[in-house]
């Protein structure tokens, strides 16, 4: 459908994002006139640092909706990967955290490759075959590393220290404000993708399999190859992801994340992309994750619990789905084409 | 001996999965397991369960899902249980009046969770995975500022019959669940709206030139999903006795499980409904064998999750071939759906 609508996708993702960018800065507004200490330098540094993590994850989310797939596996994958890394670091001796990212990274692209087998193999619904293998990627993790808590105590010097150190420090009126060194993969992986989906072969194939498999197909692309690469890549991601999570909470809880995967997809989805594939940026994504970290962050300076973040984040995704499907529909209606989604 | 040809439907497949289940669990425990006492308790167990079941599974038949059954169960049974323990209520009027109005306040509170699904799906046409996974987020968070996380316990002695009582020592749930499987199973089979519905789930267009109110169809179909959720909430928070956000978190991917084992198509528009009581049964003498065998809940995630991988590639490369018996033959070649979500 959304090739039919080539020439005009540039406006409508810039649209898009444009509102979101104002949503951002309308939100930040109200917060600030709510709770003047908002702005803050630290605060800023703050949501960077929380949206970190989801960051890495929606990139990886990223490239399977615009494939035309969903992933719900991904935090299992990512838990998997940095639990798996903290107890072999923790038995082996071995303290350096390129090893950390690079054994991870080496585990989410196993599990990776285990999706996208199932997938392509069996040509299974992404959604389900992914529901499945989250349960198995967790019990996996559980029957061979156990479900021991990881206290702050115990955890590898290196990942402490890059979850701590920082990298820049700017000493301001109010208090110094840090930036610590894992917000690094996070620009790198969100750089990477951005020139995967637009600069190579296989990002524009990405793409053109979620506007049209057949098309794709007779166009000479591989998909079994394109697949592969999709859910290893979503795999490294998240192993990555596993690792900077790890450094950010300093302790690690076997069954945490799980379950998180819902607000990483809803920050995607927020960024523009469709769940039908063929559409979504970079740029979108990451204001789609800033939009969801900047409300877990601050609600509690707005004076409200916590409690309401899911609530807020279930009623603005489902006021944004809303909207790009009422446009979608009336472009559709003029093109007379009758399916909806 | 004469050649016989087996038609290997789902159905087929699906029931000597049961006979070999049900044989193996005999093998192992005999009649440790299949005693009085055991098959009571298991009757009480399915009961809530089933509803949830019954919900996702004819969401599938229209091809979407429904992710929110969880969070809109949890909901109602809140909003169930504020009735339930409201002091003024209970010191007004009698016992009856006031499970009379947990009873409606739960259903209501259901159907309008279905219903808010259904007119998002179908009147502004957004994918079900999307609005389910919003819905899903609104009713926990909704759910998280009524009660902060905290349970609702404590209710009138006479509502634990709900789930706990029994008829001619049948238990309460379980006749409940066979009512309602007849009950659903025959508006499927004879009632305009169900073959509208299996219509829609094979083919909407189609549906939608034949003169089908695709919209109603839809909108009464999730409607129906989240009367059947309020049932399920309160055999849940009578069972149980207390109700909180977060309750019976796995049932989802369980609930999926059974849909894809009890013969729906994830695609939509095919499925007998009868598989899905054979289904039901199934997974509650697995589980129960489970809890005899000291299995832990994430060993359990890893076998779920196996069975539906599973259970998805026998149907796909299995059902809808023939064996003849007594006499070689090749198989018929199999047709399988090429589109993948």
């Amino acid at each position: 459908m959304s090739r039919l609508r080539n020439s005009r996708l540039g406006t409508f993702v810039g649209r898009q994002e444009s509102v979101l960018l104002l949503i951002l800065l309308a939100y930040g507004l109200l917060v600030g006139t709510v709770n003047p200490t908002f702005y803050k330098l630290d605060n800023l540094f703050q949501i960077i640092r929380a949206s970190a993590g989801t960051m890495i994850l929606a990139m990886g989310a990223l490239v399977v909706l615009a494939s035309g797939g969903i992933d719900v596996s991904f935090t299992a994958v990512a838990i998997f990967g940095g639990y798996a890394t903290v107890r072999i670091m923790m038995a082996s001796g071995i303290d350096n955290i390129l090893f950390a990212f690079a054994l991870s990274g080496i585990f989410g692209m196993v599990l990776g490759a285990t999706n996208a087998l199932v997938i392509h193999r069996f040509r299974l619904q992404t959604l389900i075959a992914t529901l499945g293998t989250q349960s198995i990627f967790v019990g996996v993790m559980t029957l061979i590393f156990g479900t021991k808590f990881v206290p702050v105590g115990d955890m590898p010097d290196s990942i402490v220290w890059f979850g701590t150190e920082p990298m820049l420090t700017l000493t301001m009126p109010g208090g110094a404000a840090r930036l610590t060194w894992f917000v690094v993969p996070m620009i790198l992986m969100i750089v990477l993708t951005w020139f995967l989906l637009n600069r190579t072969l296989i990002g524009r194939t990405v793409y053109a399999m979620g506007s049209s498999r057949e098309a794709t197909e007779r166009a000479g692309a591989a998909l079994w190859k394109t697949q592969a690469f999709i859910y290893m890549y979503v795999g490294m991601l998240a192993g990555f992801m596993g690792i900077v999570y790890t450094a950010h909470v300093r302790s690690l809880n076997p069954i945490s994340l799980v379950g998180d995967e819902l607000f990483v997809i809803a920050a995607v989805v927020l960024g523009g992309a469709k769940l039908t594939g063929g559409v979504g940026t970079v740029s979108g994504t990451v204001l789609g994750v800033l939009i969801i970290t900047t409300l877990q962050t601050t609600l509690i300076l707005i004076g409200l619990s916590s409690s309401w973040m899911r609530f807020f984040v279930g009623g603005i995704l489902l006021i944004s789905v809303s909207i790009m499907a009422i446009r979608t529909n009336r472009e559709n209606l003029r093109n007379l084409i009758f399916h909806s989604e | 001996m004469q050649p016989r040809t087996i038609h290997l439907t789902k159905l087929f497949l699906l029931l000597s999965a049961f006979v070999i289940v049900a044989l193996l669990i005999y093998g192992m425990f005999g009649s440790r397991f299949y005693n009085t006492r055991n098959l009571i308790s298991m009757g009480f167990q399915v009961g809530e369960f089933a509803f949830l079941c019954m919900a996702m599974a004819i969401a599938m038949l229209t091809g979407g899902i429904d992710l929110s059954i969880v969070s809109n169960m949890n909901l109602a049974g809140i909003l169930a249980a504020y009735v339930l323990t409201n002091e003024a209520l209970l010191a007004g009027t009698s016992v009856g009046t006031v499970l009379l109005l947990a009873v409606t306040v739960a259903l209501v509170s259901g159907l309008a969770g279905g219903i808010l699904n259904g007119l998002i799906i179908a009147k502004i046409g957004v994918h079900s995975v999307l609005t389910t996974i919003g819905t899903m987020m609104l009713f926990a968070g909704f759910g998280m500022i009524l009660t902060g996380g905290r349970g609702v316990v404590g209710f009138p002695d006479a509502f634990s019959y709900v789930g706990n009582g029994t008829l001619l020592g049948i238990p309460f749930p379980f006749l409940l669940m066979l009512l309602f499987f007849a009950a659903v199973g025959f508006l499927l089979k004879r009632s305009r709206w169900g073959r509208s519905l299996y219509l829609y789930g094979s083919n909407p267009i189609a549906s939608k030139f034949s003169g089908i109110n695709n919209a109603g169809t839809i909108v009464t179909t999730y409607a129906l999903a989240g009367l059947l959720t309020g049932i399920s909430a309160l055999i849940m928070i009578s069972r149980t006795n207390s109700a909180r956000v977060g309750y019976g978190e796995s049932y989802l991917l369980q609930a999926i499980v059974v849909s894809v084992m009890g013969t729906m198509d994830p695609h939509g528009g095919s499925g007998r409904f009868s598989g899905i009581l054979v289904s039901v049964i199934l997974l509650q003498l697995l589980s129960s064998a489970f809890t005899r065998l000291g299995i832990t809940p994430f060993a359990r995630g890893l076998v779920y999750g196996s069975i539906l991988l599973l259970i998805i590639i026998a149907y796909e490369t299995l059902a809808g071939r023939s064996v003849t018996i007594g006499k070689e033959r090749p198989p018929r070649a199999a047709g399988r759906p090429v589109d993948s979500m």
